[in-house]
């Protein structure tokens, strides 16, 4: 596999990083719109808790850049790059997450719950509940003879869980295309990686399962489309599965509201100035990939996009109240 | 034993309060407590349950865990069978999938296994409800799920008042206790508490006895039994009946098992209808089981088939429209009262 | 002697407004220096109102009204 993007391969990466950033702040303050100054989780067009991705960018384009609609991808209660990165619906997305009849399933799923099948996305609330589809959708490949590997993202705290530890087993028994893919931001909610993960890289427990363990530090977008690239290449060729560990920033809180209090001081400042679309924005204006004009252009396409999409998720109706009573079975 | 309204003063607190009170009140009185769970540290739990906890007793007693249920519940218990008295969290009750071996095989069976010769002194807290657009998984109440698997005792207070006493006698009690809190009641703003949870408690320790229903509100008309949060939502209906000329009595189950089945025997036997309010699935839970309670023992006392106001057989939507719709509220309850009225 | 109950100035960071989710004791009622009579939220984060004196208490900002830092939300009278 080629370990260097190219140019078409480069400019995706950086329009799907901008898209999805765009996405995060504008939910950001519609978010906010009927929470302030009282923060009631029940008001606001979109209410209900909201976990940003802003900042973790990097892993889902570096990652996503080498899938096609029918990979399988997993995400987890953070789900919006991820998503953006592999294809989902814009337009249904945006309506999912304000509980709109037009959104992905009618607003019974929310921003957690985002289910779009044409591209083979979902994602889950649960903390590690997406590795086992993954695992079976890969068999599910294999046993039906058709090509596509699956993917599982999740964050570093995931890999305390249990389900992450037998999935993997079972991955590597069965030598199944998968790719896990850690999201390391050091936090799950409170709880720093440290004071919750007995080492240091959760890309050293790979070996424990018989299978490559890659790490990639500072949330760099081509050393993760490395990565990555070998990875699915590898998944591709029928030589099983891959554990990639990034060392991503989480910009925003948990989740919206949350005062984190618990980092220390600085520490936030410090990972904006290491934004990572900026930084990738200036990688490719010294290559010379994009010049002030070009970006002017892709941002402003971008964020027309997005606001397509919101006038859309905005414009649609909700379905009737009694629709919840709908599609609990088919 | 006291109802809820007695023995308190002034001080007034919320429940996530009562609960964090209780438990550094038995701490100090006893080394075998200790606290885990995710964000109980620090953070003081994500629903306030466990704040300033971390401050006093440290970081051995309090301890954050990591995303480890299976673990730190099975934990639990191994230490609870070998003379601790450990407080564990399950932050959100829809989580108990991930962990639900250690809860109903292990936690809730071990002193039957031994005979009575293990005790498992431990108390599982965790929160329940939705009614804020959180979606499927972080909504649920599973009551019935947890009170019908024998072996451990079940409790949902409904006001600060019980939940200081029902969390003393839980962390008391020889056996495991699974304290379900509901969301909505817990006092946090930003999940729109509801205000009558927010109750005088006295600021000395004292138990409540699990097992131990309440009639928080007396009437002779119909008798709406709920817990938790619907307990406020019959209060209001009661209130709306009263209006209306009708005189509602409210029983607040407070503890699921032990069922203070006598308690609500007795006020159906004096009102002669029931109507149960629970916002956990219609089916196969809660409802049932208390109109069941009723109807084997006497059927004779009904002047009308007994009416359930429950959560509809669905997983909870996300869309606060739909969400609305299906929830249990005080119309609802008026309205169940009316047809019951009709037929 | 009357004494006011005002929002801190450095209950929490930045200027954002709050609100008053609970009066942890009735109006009227007496409370001891230090005895914690209110909760108050910015956001997500719950912070807490000490009585800076004895006294009988006089609520002057009520459950779910907004607050700056600074304001009067309470008197105490001894
Ligand atoms: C089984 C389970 N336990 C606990 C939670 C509550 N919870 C939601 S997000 C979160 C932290 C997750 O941390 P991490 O996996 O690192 O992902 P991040 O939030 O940092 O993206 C926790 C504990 C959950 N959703 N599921």
């Amino acid at each position: 596999m080629n370990h260097t993007p190219t140019t078409e391969q480069r400019l995706w990466m950086y329009r799907h990083m901008v898209l999805s950033r765009y996405l995060e702040e504008r939910i950001e303050s519609l978010y906010m719109e009927g929470k302030t100054p009282v923060f009631n989780m029940a008001k606001g067009p979109i209410p209900g808790e909201m976990h940003l991705s802003n900042g973790q960018e990097p892993c889902a384009v570096g990652v996503c850049v080498h899938l096609t609609p029918e990979d399988i991808v997993t995400a987890t209660h953070r789900p919006h790059h991820i998503a953006v990165a592999k294809g989902v619906d814009l337009d249904a997305m945006v309506a999912e997450i304000f509980g709109k009849a037009t959104g992905l399933a009618g607003g019974r799923g929310g921003h957690m719950h985002l289910f779009d099948a044409k591209v083979n996305f979902s994602c889950s609330g649960i903390i590690g509940e997406g590795l086992g589809p993954a695992v079976g959708a890969a068999l599910s490949r294999k046993l039906q003879g058709k090509p596509g590997v699956a993917v599982a993202f999740m964050g570093e705290g995931a890999a305390n869980q249990g389900a992450f530890h037998e999935a993997l087993n079972l991955a590597a028994v069965w030598q199944l295309p998968v790719v896990f893919v850690i999201e390391d931001n050091a936090w799950g909610i409170s709880v720093a990686k440290q004071a919750s993960t007995a080492v240091p890289r959760n890309d050293r427990r790979a070996s424990a399962y018989g299978m490559p363990g890659v790490h990639v530090a500072d949330n760099d977008v081509e050393a993760i489309f490395s990565a990555a690239g070998d990875a699915i290449a590898r998944a591709r060729e029928g030589q099983g599965p891959t554990l990639i560990e990034i060392e991503t920033a989480r910009l925003a809180g948990h989740f919206m509201g949350d005062g984190e209090d618990y980092r220390p001081k600085g520490e936030k400042e410090g990972l904006k100035q290491r934004d990572p679309i900026p930084r990738y924005r200036r990688q490719l204006l010294d290559a010379e990939l994009l010049d002030d004009i070009s970006d002017t252009d892709l941002v402003e396409q971008a964020h027309a996009r997005i606001e397509a999409a919101i006038r859309f998720a905005q414009d649609s109706e909700f379905l009737p109240p009694e629709a919840a009573l709908e599609m609990v079975f088919v | 034993m006291s109802m809820t309204t007695t023995g308190a003063g002034t001080r007034k607190l919320t429940i996530a309060r009562a609960m964090a009170e209780a438990t550094a009140q038995e701490m100090r009185n006893d080394p075998r407590v200790f606290v885990m769970g995710e964000d109980v540290g620090p953070l003081g739990g994500v629903f306030g349950n466990t704040r300033g906890l971390y401050d006093e007793f440290g970081a051995e007693r309090v301890r954050d865990t990591p995303i480890s249920e299976t673990a730190f519940i099975g934990a639990a218990v191994g230490a609870a069978s070998d003379g601790m008295r450990p407080i564990v969290e399950l932050m959100f009750v829809d989580f108990f999938g991930v962990c639900m071996d250690a809860i109903y095989n292990l936690m809730a069976k071990n002193i039957y296994f031994s005979g009575g010769k293990v005790k498992v002194p431990m108390v599982l807290m965790t929160s329940t409800g939705g009614g804020y657009s959180d979606a499927g998984q972080h909504s649920q109440c599973l009551y019935g799920t947890f009170a019908h698997l024998p072996g451990m005792k079940v409790v949902a207070p409904s006001n600060a008042y019980d939940a200081k006493g029902l969390m003393t006698a839980a962390i008391r009690d020889d056996n495991p206790v699974v304290f379900m809190y509901h969301k909505s009641l817990q006092g946090m703003g930003w999940l729109g508490t509801e205000k009558g949870a927010t109750v005088p408690v006295p600021e000395e320790s004292y138990a409540l006895e699990i097992g131990k229903a309440t009639v928080v509100r007396e009437g002779h008309d119909v008798t709406l039994v709920s817990l938790a949060a619907g307990v406020h939502h019959c209060l209001r209906a009661a209130q709306a009946l009263e209006d209306e000329g009708f005189s509602a009595e409210v029983v607040d189950l407070r503890s699921l098992v032990p069922l203070d089945r006598e308690t609500i025997r007795a006020s159906v036997a004096k009102t002669g209808r029931l109507i149960v309010v629970d916002e956990d699935y219609h089916s196969y839970g809660v409802s049932g089981e208390i109109i069941a309670s009723v109807v084997e023992h006497d059927h004779a006392c009904l002047k009308a088939a007994p009416r359930r106001v429950a959560y509809p057989d669905i997983p909870i939507p996300f869309a606060p429209t739909m969400e609305q719709w299906a929830l249990p509220n005080a119309d609802k309850i008026v309205d169940a009262f009316h047809q019951m009225m009709l037929s | 002697m009357s004494t006011a109950i005002t929002v801190p100035d450095d209950l929490w960071e930045g200027d954002s407004e709050g609100v008053i989710t609970a009066w942890l004791v009735n109006d009227g009622a007496e409370v001891a220096q230090g005895d914690l009579v209110a909760e108050v939220m910015v956001e997500k984060a719950q912070y807490e109102i000490e009585a800076p004196a004895a006294g009988v208490l006089t609520i002057a900002k009520q459950e779910d009204e907004v607050v700056e830092k600074g304001e009067t939300i309470a008197s105490l009278e001894s």
